[in-house]
C-alpha cells in the first residue's frame, strides 16, 4: 500500500489526526509481528501498535480457517504461509477504513470554536485536511475492494463503512456539547451502537475474509459472530481501564456514555444518578471526575461491564470452536483472553 | 449539417450572453484568423502534454481507455480544424437522421426514466437516525439538474438500441444512474465542506446547517450506500469502473490544492484536475452503463469518450458561469473560485494577455484586492470566450463521437445535450 505515503506525509501537517496510527499499513508487517506469536497484552495495549489489531485478527482468522475444501487449484498457488493474496489485502483494507474514520473523526465544527482554540484559519486548513486525508483513505479501500472481484465481500465492506458512520454519528451526538451531561441509553442501545462504532468493521470483514476463501455460510458466521464478540469485549475493556487500574492516582476524565457508567445509572435509577452527578459538580458544568470515578467505582456497574466483557469473550472464544485447532487459532483466542483479564 | 448545428449553438449562447454574441460573430465572419489564433496558443501547451505522456507521468495514463484530454489525433484536430465541419459530417453515419434531432429535447426525454430516481435513492439510504437521514436526503430534493443522471439513462437506452434496437433499459442501467448522481451528491458535501461553502443551489449547505463534522459523515454514509448500491449490480469490472471514479474524485481534489509555476503546465493541471473532479464520473458512469447494454468495445469507448468531452466542457462553462452569471442564477455566489484561490479556465486564458496575473494566480488571489483585480481582469480579456470555445470544442467532440451509434431518439438527444451544456445559464 505505497499509495498511503501521502497521506501520511498529510498527517505531518493535520493537527486533528488521531495519535497513534503508525502509517503504513503492511500486512508483512503484521505477520512478522504475529509470528513471534506474543499476542498477549503487549501487543494489544502498545499505544503505538494497537491500532492495527483489526487487520491483524482477519489475518489470523484467514489462516486459521485455512483452504476452503471445495477449493479450486487456480486459487491454491497465491497462498503464502496459509493466507490468499487476497485476504492480505481485506486485511489492509480494513485496517485502511478504520483509520480513515479515525481521521474524520477528528473534524471540528468551526462556528463552535473559540479564540482560545487557535488561530481559524489554522482549524479550517485542519479540517480540510483531515477531510482529504480521510476520503484518500476510503477511495483507496474503494479501489482496493473493487480489485477483490467479489462483488459480495464488496457489499459487506461497503456496509460495514455505512455502519460505522452510523456508530460514530451515535458518538458525536452523545458529546456533551450536544446533550446534557448524560443521556439515558440502557445497556442495551449502548450495545447496539458500540457494535455500530467498533464491531460492525471487523465482524463484517473477518466474514468477508472466509468468503474469499470460498468457506461454507457456516464458517462465514461463525467468523462474524468471533470479529462481533470480541471487538465488543475490546470495547468493554478499554472503557474498564479508568475504573480497574491499580494506581487511581491520577484521574482522567472518563466518558459518560461508557459501559460501566451506563451500568452504573441502570443499578442506581436515572433519578438517583442525575442527583449523584449533581454532587460530584463544580463550577459551571465541570465535573469532579475523581469523586464520580469514586462513586461509581462503589456500585454495581464495575462488576457488571466486566462481566459483560467476560460473556462477550466467552461468546467469541465458542465461535472458534468450529476452526480446527491450530496456531493461528490459539493466538485469536490469546487475544480474547488479553481483552477479559482483569486484575 | 454539423456546422448548422454549430452555428445554431453560436446563436443561443449569444442571446443568453450578449458580451459574448460580439466575439462569437467575429468567429462567424473570420474563422481562418480566429483558429489560428487558438492554435497558436493551444499549440504552446500541447507539445507540454506530450511530453508529460511521454515520461509516464501518471496524469496521461487512465486506466483501461485512451489517454486524456487531448486524444492522439488532437493536434491533428485542430490544424485541420477549417475542414473540420467536413470531417465531423463525414464521421455522422446517418445525417439524415438528424433533421429530427431539433425536436429531441434531451431532459423532456430523459424524464420518463428519471421518474421516481429519488425516492430510489432515498431507498437506498436506509438510516435508523432521523437527523443522518434528514441530513442524506438533503440534496436529493429533485430540485437539482439531474444532469447526471439524465446523461446515463439516455446513453444507456442510445447503446441499448445501437446493440439490438432493445427499447428496454436494464434495472442495473438504473441503478448506475442512481450511484452516479449519489458519489456525485457525496463529493458536492464534502467539497462544501472544503471550502466552507454557505450555499448551493440556493439554500444553506449542510454544513452550514448541522456542522462540518456530521457533513462530513453524511458524505461518508451517501458513498457507502452507493457502494453497497454498486455491489448488489453483481458485476466486478462495473465495481472496478465505478471505484476508479472515487479515488479520481480525491486525486482531482489534492490537485487542485497545488498550483503550477510553469504556464504550459498550469493549463494541463487544470485540464487533468477537470478530468478528475468532473468528466471522470460521467465518463466512466456512460462507460458502465454501455457495458451492461451492449457487449462490443467500440461502443464502451464511444460511450466514455463522450462522457469525458461533454463532462469537461460541462466544467469549463461552469468555470465561465462563474464569471458571467450572478449570484441569483447559481445559487451560489459567484467569482467563488477566484474567493478560493483557484485559477480557472477564463483566468487561465485571460492571464495571456495580462502576464500581471501570474503572480496572482501563484499566490492564489489571497492579497486583499486580489479577487476583484483578477476579476477586472478577466472581464477585460477574453478570456471568457476563449474559454467558452474550448467548451465548444469539446462539445465537438463529444457529438462527433455519439454519432458513431446508430441513430435512436435517445442518441439524438445526446447529439443535443451539448448544446444545453453551452447554453446553460446555471
Amino acid at each position: 500500500m505505497g499509495k498511503v505515503s501521502v497521506a501520511d506525509k498529510m498527517r505531518i501537517q493535520t493537527r486533528f489526526q488521531s495519535k497513534g496510527y503508525s502509517g503504513r499499513v503492511s500486512s508483512e508487517e503484521l505477520e512478522a509481528r504475529h509470528c513471534e506469536e506474543n499476542l498477549s497484552e503487549g501487543f494489544i495495549y502498545d499505544s503505538r501498535n494497537n491500532l492495527q489489531m483489526r487487520g491483524l485478527v482477519v489475518l489470523l482468522i484467514s489462516k486459521a480457517a485455512g483452504p476452503s475444501k471445495t477449493d479450486d487449484l487456480s486459487l491454491q498457488h497465491d497462498m503464502v504461509s496459509g493466507i490468499y493474496s487476497s485476504q492480505r489485502s481485506l486485511a489492509e483494507i480494513t485496517e485502511l477504513i478504520h483509520t480513515a474514520f479515525l481521521v474524520h473523526r477528528g473534524i471540528v465544527n468551526i462556528g463552535e470554536l473559540e479564540s482560545c482554540d487557535g488561530p481559524m484559519k489554522d482549524m479550517q486548513f485542519g479540517n480540510k485536511m483531515a477531510i482529504l486525508g480521510g476520503d484518500f483513505l476510503l477511495a483507496n479501500a474503494c479501489t482496493g475492494l473493487a480489485h477483490l472481484q467479489n462483488t459480495k465481500v464488496v457489499e459487506l465492506v461497503s456496509s460495514a463503512i455505512g455502519d460505522l458512520v452510523q456508530g460514530i454519528y451515535y458518538e458525536n451526538s452523545n458529546l456533551p456539547e450536544e446533550s446534557s451531561l448524560t443521556d439515558d441509553i440502557g445497556i442495551a442501545s449502548w450495545k447496539e451502537q458500540v457494535f455500530l462504532s467498533h464491531g460492525a468493521l471487523l465482524a463484517k470483514s473477518c466474514q468477508a475474509a472466509m468468503e474469499l476463501a470460498q468457506h461454507d455460510t457456516n464458517m462465514q458466521a461463525m467468523a462474524f459472530e468471533y470479529g462481533k464478540h470480541m471487538s465488543m469485549s475490546h470495547k468493554l475493556n478499554s472503557d474498564l481501564q479508568p475504573f480497574v487500574k491499580e494506581n487511581a492516582g491520577n484521574t482522567s476524565a472518563f466518558s459518560l456514555n461508557s459501559a460501566p457508567v451506563v451500568l452504573h445509572q441502570e443499578f442506581l435509577g436515572r433519578e438517583a444518578w442525575i442527583q449523584q452527578i449533581r454532587e460530584t459538580q463544580l463550577k459551571g458544568r465541570l465535573l469532579d471526575f475523581a469523586k464520580l470515578q469514586e462513586a461509581i467505582k462503589t456500585g454495581q456497574g464495575v462488576s457488571a461491564a466486566i462481566d459483560l466483557c467476560r460473556y462477550h469473550g466467552n461468546k467469541a472464544l465458542e465461535a472458534l470452536q468450529c476452526f480446527s485447532s491450530s496456531e493461528a487459532r490459539s493466538a485469536l483466542e490469546n487475544i480474547v483472553r488479553a481483552v477479559t483479564r482483569f486484575p | 449539417m454539423a456546422s448548422v448545428l454549430w452555428r445554431c449553438c453560436c446563436r443561443s449562447v449569444g442571446s443568453h450572453r450578449p458580451e459574448i454574441s460580439c466575439a462569437r460573430n467575429r468567429f462567424l465572419v473570420s474563422p481562418v484568423l480566429e483558429e489560428r489564433r487558438q492554435i497558436q496558443y493551444l499549440q504552446s501547451w500541447v507539445p507540454g502534454t506530450r511530453a508529460c505522456r511521454s515520461r509516464g507521468t501518471e496524469a496521461f495514463c487512465f486506466s483501461t481507455s485512451s489517454s486524456l484530454f487531448f486524444p492522439k489525433d488532437y493536434s491533428l484536430f485542430w490544424r485541420t480544424s477549417p475542414g473540420f465541419h467536413y470531417i465531423a459530417e463525414r464521421m455522422y453515419c446517418c445525417g439524415k437522421a438528424h433533421n429530427n434531432e431539433k425536436n429531441v429535447d434531451p431532459f423532456k426525454l430523459g424524464q420518463k426514466d428519471l421518474k421516481n430516481i429519488y425516492e430510489d435513492i432515498k431507498k437506498e439510504l436506509f438510516v435508523s437516525t432521523d437527523e443522518l437521514k434528514d441530513m442524506c436526503e438533503y440534496y436529493f430534493d429533485g430540485k437539482g439538474k439531474a444532469f447526471r443522471p439524465i446523461l446515463v439513462l439516455l446513453m444507456a437506452r442510445a447503446c441499448n438500441m445501437h446493440f439490438n434496437n432493445c427499447r428496454e433499459m436494464f434495472a442495473s442501467q438504473r441503478s448506475i444512474a442512481i450511484i452516479a448522481e449519489m458519489i456525485h451528491t457525496a463529493s458536492l458535501v464534502h467539497d462544501d465542506v472544503i471550502d466552507g461553502s454557505d450555499s448551493r443551489r440556493g439554500k444553506s449547505t449542510i454544513n452550514r446547517i448541522w456542522g462540518e463534522r456530521k457533513a462530513v459523515l453524511a458524505g461518508d454514509f451517501i458513498l457507502s450506500a452507493a457502494s453497497v448500491a454498486l455491489a448488489r449490480i453483481g458485476d466486478t469490472a462495473i465495481v472496478s469502473i465505478l471505484s476508479q471514479v472515487i479515488e479520481d474524485l480525491v486525486r482531482g481534489e489534492f490537485l487542485q490544492l497545488g498550483s503550477k509555476e510553469n504556464e504550459n503546465e498550469r493549463f494541463a493541471h487544470y485540464l487533468e484536475k477537470t478530468f478528475k473532479k468532473t468528466a471522470s464520473l460521467i465518463a466512466n458512469s456512460c462507460k458502465a452503463v454501455s457495458i451492461l447494454g451492449c457487449p462490443d468495445p467500440k461502443v464502451h469507448e464511444i460511450a466514455y469518450q463522450y462522457g469525458k468531452n461533454i463532462g469537461i466542457a460541462f466544467q469549463l462553462i461552469d468555470d465561465v458561469l462563474d464569471f458571467t452569471s450572478c449570484a441569483d442564477q447559481m445559487g451560489k455566489p459567484t467569482a467563488a473560485d477566484l474567493r478560493l484561490g483557484l485559477a480557472t479556465g477564463p483566468v487561465l486564458f485571460a492571464c495571456q494577455q495580462f502576464p500581471e496575473l501570474n503572480v496572482m494566480i501563484m499566490r492564489r488571489f489571497c492579497l486583499p484586492g486580489d479577487v476583484e483585480l483578477a476579476w477586472q481582469y478577466v472581464q477585460q480579456s477574453d478570456g471568457v470566450q476563449q474559454a467558452t470555445y474550448l467548451a465548444q470544442r469539446y462539445c465537438h467532440k463529444a457529438v462527433a463521437e455519439i454519432s458513431k451509434l446508430h441513430p435512436s431518439p435517445e442518441r439524438d438527444a445526446l447529439i443535443q445535450l451539448p448544446e444545453t451544456v453551452l447554453t446553460r445559464t446555471k
